[in-house]
């Protein structure tokens, strides 16, 4: 199982945080503090595998991908293939480039609600829900149909009672 | 809106941007969080694209690590919005900001379920979504039918089919029993011949959690896992967008194999034929490439490919293919598979027996140790760690002493461990292990545990053969310019002991080894001055003929010392002083250390503990596990390597001679019933004796510890003459050794803790805990015993036997033979006091488990207190009375030494304790106690008695004690009593690092007047 997913920038500033077993806020962020200082030192073209058990307890693996100014790191126990976890971040990072053309920094911060959608329609609850980057687009993308036929009701909705309360 | 963005959740988190340290954006933050909480006030204005964007804000700002404590309720109510954005949100911020426990949750159930079962396939993938993230039990048996009907509707679109397999799944795990429906493995079954790929991914992840708790209910699926594999991996039939990097999904062909590893074997022959056909296409079949993400993606499948022909113990040939294929892992320059290599050569010293074909990668898994990658160099030492063995030791440890030097000090207490464990297990010769731990303590002294250099000397105290050799190698570290406090500490306690041996040899005169040792004695801590006082005395006894310049020079520094203000330094000077000025004499009470009793050493013991606590909950363990119920591997049994190597006992016996205890073979019990210590279990049972749970130089040490002081390496003067006393407690240890159930705390201190309360615990090991509770009322006593069952077996042969002393009548109710798992047996035991007498009650018991046998005798706590009641009179009473009773036999006083120093507030306190009132102001002597209490028995009835203790205020261990009653026997017993409670020292307040209490042989007074030929007065007077 998927115990976390952490996306962070070269400072250590958490981008999106999701966790998949109840920590407590205190702890998520002295974990995260924690896991930027092992990935911050450790140079290019090394392996993408990191001890964390000091930090996440027994039974707990850790890899880590480095693009640009993020890292984007996966936290699950064994019951899940190292390499295969190692995958699924290329997926998620796949499907984020495809949304954004060429995504950087700046998207992820400030597509921060549909990040999340996003990484929802690829991890499940601690489980890989969906591995093909195509099938991932095509279910956010009728989500944002949907957003976008609510919100021009809304729109209507609001401009007609701001015209009303005038 | 939430994906096409907000503006103002734009604004806020270019704000935070834009902050320029962390208290800026916490005045920020807090700012937002006022906002959104006087906007959360007043609901009724809000829009809901409002409410919306507050609570994207607040998932935020929960991110950047604030706590969010208001507006779940905001959150959870979003959930019932009707249109798809609020919901939207409402469910997402709901699973992030919540955890399955909160009382929200509930209030959300029936809106979640009215959204499962709705047409809106949006609203349920929402829900499917929220619920699979955080759905607690609740969800789990109000959803789960549901859920089901989901997933196995054929109407339904994949994108919400795949979302219910894995809320499924979430909710198997918080309640098993939902897939307790009849037909559920068939349609398990029927699931995996989906075409969809998503919906089939999300099956196997259930498939997996469900066999990986019960195989036996889905031997249906393993047919079509092969099939699938087959699709995937031969047939490559897979629509494109599933296709990764030119490999079929490796997500599914993992998770595929994952499930497999879960069924111990694969019977059907075609089946098998089928399987292997592509496992072994794969394995061929996978290069490295220059591509990392095709490589990545290729070698995911390959390493799991792997683990499975690991389970399934292919033929031999396969094995060999795989360690090969290891080999060339291990080498290649990609680090994520040379990082794999290795860690996948360690899983296979655990299920196979392969040590000879990895032995042949050694160079090269110690050219690993030297990778720039530290996690690399982690999983090298681990495979070293584990492969090493007799033949190979001397290279490994050699290798290990050689990095360490360059390790980081992430690394370096791992090493220095590892590497001392090795060198103790496979050490070709005893002083090859010298050599090893010195150096390690010269390298690496600050991660050298005392632990490490206690095992040093334990065997270099048992090896006679050693003790030269050990000795010069102190001798020349010594001459280092700046050696590491622990390396003086190991030195001066060799040399001392041992530094005579070699006193021939140039440079190592007494004088030469006092002025080395002398030189490190500046910048040392309190701790190791202590130890350096010992050394001096040691070679100050050793100088032959005696040199009186050293002689003056050692006794000036004791006389400096005596006035340290370390209590334990300023104790040992003193002592040292006036011992050496004995002479001759001196030769009897600092002989050499005997030698230490055998046990497992502490480190191999930590190092098999965490081992167990970390092995992992893989299919590779649950395998060792099926293999270990079928055949006795030994190797598995204890989920360590296989190194080829003897088993563990008998190399601790090849290292350690047996010690010969010529000179002390007197102090061991003759009798074999001495042997059997209150508490201490003799067990019926032909394995090796396993870890002693105190073991180690802790314990060794105690021996040389006296009983004043903490640690100590030489007999002190008050422990020699109490000589035999404190060495026969030393062999406690060893005859409790040989039992293979170890007590979980301290028998005697549960004991001595229930002789004063009425409810606690008596007894505990890993199987087994009787607790006792009990009620006195005047000479009777009703007592409980609870025998409580810890495991999921039944505990047989259950056997109480009462042995009774004479004064006491016991009738303990039927104990069953049986105690089933999990479950706790009350015995009512009924206790009539028929005379005044100490004598303690005994509890034979005893009980199987598996092969352990096991048998305690355990004291009960029916004492003579528990026949005492309080009882408070005025001084017109006591005074006549008092003067009543004019002397012997009545009324018995006794001058009591070495009574442990109690203020007398404190004594008052443990007078109170065992029911003894303490009648403050009788006696016009501040320094003078006077108590009373009513002692019953059947013979005396209601017996007044009058205690009256003088204590003298300049030497608080000695005080007069008068106990006067109007029966002899009563008034001799009670003095007794008092007697014991107030020189034995009482466990609550001894300090950790002291060695047990002796319990003093002499206190027994040789007349009392139980029969000896009582068994259960007998075995209470060994006790």
């Amino acid at each position: 199982m998927i115990r976390a997913v952490l996306v962070m920038n070269t400072q250590g500033r958490p981008r999106i945080t999701k966790f998949y077993e109840f920590w407590p806020v205190e702890k998520q962020h002295e974990a995260i503090r924690n896991v930027f200082s092992v990935l911050c030192s450790r140079a290019e073209h090394v392996s993408n595998f990191v001890d964390a058990e000091s930090i996440f307890g027994p039974d707990s693996r850790l890899v880590y991908k480095h693009f640009a100014t993020l890292y984007f790191v996966l936290i699950f126990d064994s019951s899940e293939n190292e390499l295969a976890m190692l995958d699924l971040i290329q997926v998620f990072v796949e499907t984020l480039d495809k949304c954004f053309r060429n995504v950087c920094e700046l998207d992820i911060v400030f597509n921060y609600s549909k990040i999340h959608a996003i990484l929802d329609e690829i991890i499940f609850g601690g489980q890989v829900l969906e591995t093909s980057s195509t099938e991932v687009m095509k279910a956010v993308e009728e989500i944002t149909k949907l957003e976008a036929a609510s919100n021009a009701i809304n729109l209507v909705s609001k401009s007609v009672s701001n015209w009303r309360s005038r | 809106m939430a994906l096409s963005g907000m503006r103002g959740l734009s604004v806020f988190i270019s704000d935070i941007r834009n902050c320029q340290n962390k208290e800026q954006e916490r005045l920020r933050v807090d700012k937002e969080l006022g906002n959104i909480r006087t906007r959360f006030k007043n609901e009724k204005a809000l829009t809901p694209y409002e409410k919306k964007k507050y609570v994207w804000k607040m998932l935020y700002i929960y991110m950047l690590g604030y706590d969010v404590d208001f507006g779940h309720m905001e959150a959870v109510s979003l959930i019932s919005a009707p249109k798809y954005p609020e919901k939207q949100v409402g469910y997402i911020v709901t699973s992030s900001l919540l955890n399955e426990n909160h009382d929200f949750l509930r209030l959300a159930i029936n809106t979640v379920r009215n959204d499962i079962i709705g047409r809106n396939e949006t609203f349920q993938c929402l829900a499917l979504t929220m619920v699979g993230n955080i759905g607690g039990r609740e969800f789990a048996e109000s959803l789960a039918p549901d859920v089901q009907k989901l997933l196995i509707s054929s109407s339904c679109r994949p994108l919400v089919r795949k979302k219910a397999a894995l809320c499924l799944l979430r909710l198997y795990r918080k309640n098993p029993d939902v897939v307790n429906v009849d037909g559920w493995a068939d349609r398990m079954a029927q699931l995996l011949d989906e075409r969809d790929l998503g919906v089939l991914t999300s099956s196997m992840s259930l498939l997996v959690a469900l066999v990986s708790n019960n195989h036996e209910a889905y031997w249906s699926c393993l047919p079509k896992c092969v099939k699938i594999l087959e699709r995937l991996a031969r047939n490559q039939d897979i629509p494109q967008e599933y296709t990764y990097y030119g490999i079929p999904s490796p997500w599914l062909q993992v998770k595929t194999m994952r499930a497999l590893q879960y069924f111990p074997t694969v019977e059907d022959p075609n089946t098998r034929r089928s399987l292997f056909e592509v496992l072994q296409r794969i394995l061929m079949g996978t290069d490295v490439v220059k591509n990392v993400n095709k490589n990545n993606a290729s070698h995911a499948v390959l390493f799991e490919a792997l683990a499975l022909v690991m389970h399934l113990d292919a033929e031999k040939e396969m094995m060999t293919q795989c360690v090969s294929l290891l080999g060339k892992f291990i080498s290649v320059r990609e680090p994520n598979i040379r990082y794999l290599g290795l860690e996948n050569m360690t899983r296979m010293l655990m299920v196979t027996d392969v040590q000879d074909i990895i032995k042949k990668h050694q160079a090269q898994i110690i050219t690993s140790l030297k990778d720039p990658d530290i996690s690399i160099r982690r999983r090298a030492l681990d495979l070293l760690y584990g492969m090493c063995d007799i033949s190979n030791a001397k290279d490994i440890v050699e290798e290990l002493l050689q990095y360490l030097k360059t390790a980081e000090f992430a690394m370096r207490e791992e090493l220095s461990l590892k590497a001392a464990i090795l060198a103790e297990k496979f050490a070709p010769d005893l002083s090859w292990y010298v050599d090893v731990i010195l150096q390690l303590i010269d390298k690496a002294g600050d991660f050298v545990s005392d632990d490490i250099w206690f095992r040093v000397v334990q065997f270099v105290t048992n090896n006679e053969d050693l003790q030269p050799y050990a000795a010069a190698k102190a001798r020349e570290y010594l001459d280092k310019p700046a050696i590491h406090e622990t390396m003086v500490k190991v030195s001066a306690y060799i040399l001392g002991e041992f530094g005579h041996l070699i006193a021939r040899r140039p440079g190592c005169s007494p004088k030469e080894l006092f002025n080395l040792i002398h030189e490190k004695l500046p910048t040392v801590s309190t701790y190791t001055v202590s130890i350096l006082l010992s050394t001096y005395a040691k070679i100050l006894m050793h100088s032959h003929p005696p040199d009186p310049e050293l002689q003056n020079q050692i006794w000036s520094i004791f006389k400096k010392y005596e006035s340290s203000i370390e209590v334990e330094i300023q104790q040992r000077a003193v002592e040292y002083y006036a011992l050496s000025r004995k002479g001759e004499a001196l030769m009897d009470i600092l002989a050499e250390m005997p030698k230490f009793p055998e046990r497992q050493s502490a480190l191999i013991k930590k190092a098999e503990d965490t081992e167990v606590d970390t092995a992992e909950q893989s299919a590779i363990k649950l395998r060792a596990q099926q293999q270990a119920q079928t055949s006795n591997a030994l190797v598995v049994q204890d989920q360590r390597p296989a190194n080829g190597a003897p088993p563990l006992s008998v190399g601790q016996l090849n290292l350690v001679k047996m010690p010969s205890m010529s000179s002390n073979v007197d102090d061991y019990p003759a009798d074999p019933r001495l042997s059997q210590e209150n508490g201490a279990l003799a067990t019926v049972n032909s394995q090796p004796p396993p870890a002693d749970i105190l073991s180690d130089l802790l314990g060794p040490l105690a021996i040389e510890g006296p009983p004043s002081s903490s640690v100590h390496p030489q007999p002190s003067p008050t422990s020699e003459l109490e000589g035999t006393a404190v060495e026969s407690t030393a062999i406690v240890p060893a005859g409790v050794q040989a039992n293979s159930v170890q007590p979980i705390g301290n028998i005697s201190e549960r004991f001595q803790a229930l002789c004063v309360k009425d409810s606690g615990v008596l007894y505990e090991d890993p199987y087994i805990q009787i607790g006792v509770k009990a009620e006195w009322r005047a000479h009777h006593g009703h007592m409980v015993l609870f025998l409580g069952n810890k495991n999921t077996a039944p505990l047989v042969s259950v056997q109480a036997i009462m042995l009774p002393p004479t004064h006491l009548k016991m009738e303990l109710s039927l104990v069953p033979e049986t105690i089933p798992p999990r479950a706790q047996v009350q015995c009512p035991l009924e206790v009539i006091n028929l005379r005044p007498s100490r004598d303690v009650s005994v509890l034979d018991f005893s009980y199987k488990f598996g092969n352990d046998m096991v048998n305690v005798k355990l004291r009960l706590p029916a004492v003579l207190n528990k026949f005492l009641q309080p009882i408070s009179i005025s001084a017109e009473e006591f005074f006549p009375q008092w003067r009543s009773l004019p002397g012997p036999p009545l009324k018995l006083q006794e001058v009591v030494r070495g009574v442990r120093p109690l203020p007398l507030i404190e004594m008052a306190n443990l007078f109170n304790s065992f029911h003894v009132t303490v009648c403050p102001g009788l006696d016009p002597n501040p320094n003078n106690l006077v108590a009373s209490t009513t002692f019953y028995s059947e013979s005396t009835r209601a017996m007044l008695c009058l205690i009256r203790i003088e204590t003298d205020p300049a030497d608080r261990t000695q005080l007069r004690m008068t106990v006067a009653s109007g029966d002899p026997t009563v008034t001799f017993e009670l003095k007794e009593f008092i007697k014991e409670q107030l020189i034995i020292i009482p466990t609550a307040t001894r300090v950790l690092t002291q060695p047990p209490p002796p319990t003093p042989p002499v206190v027994q007074p040789t007349s009392a007047p139980a029969a000896p030929t009582d068994p259960g007065a007998l075995l209470a007077a060994l006790l």
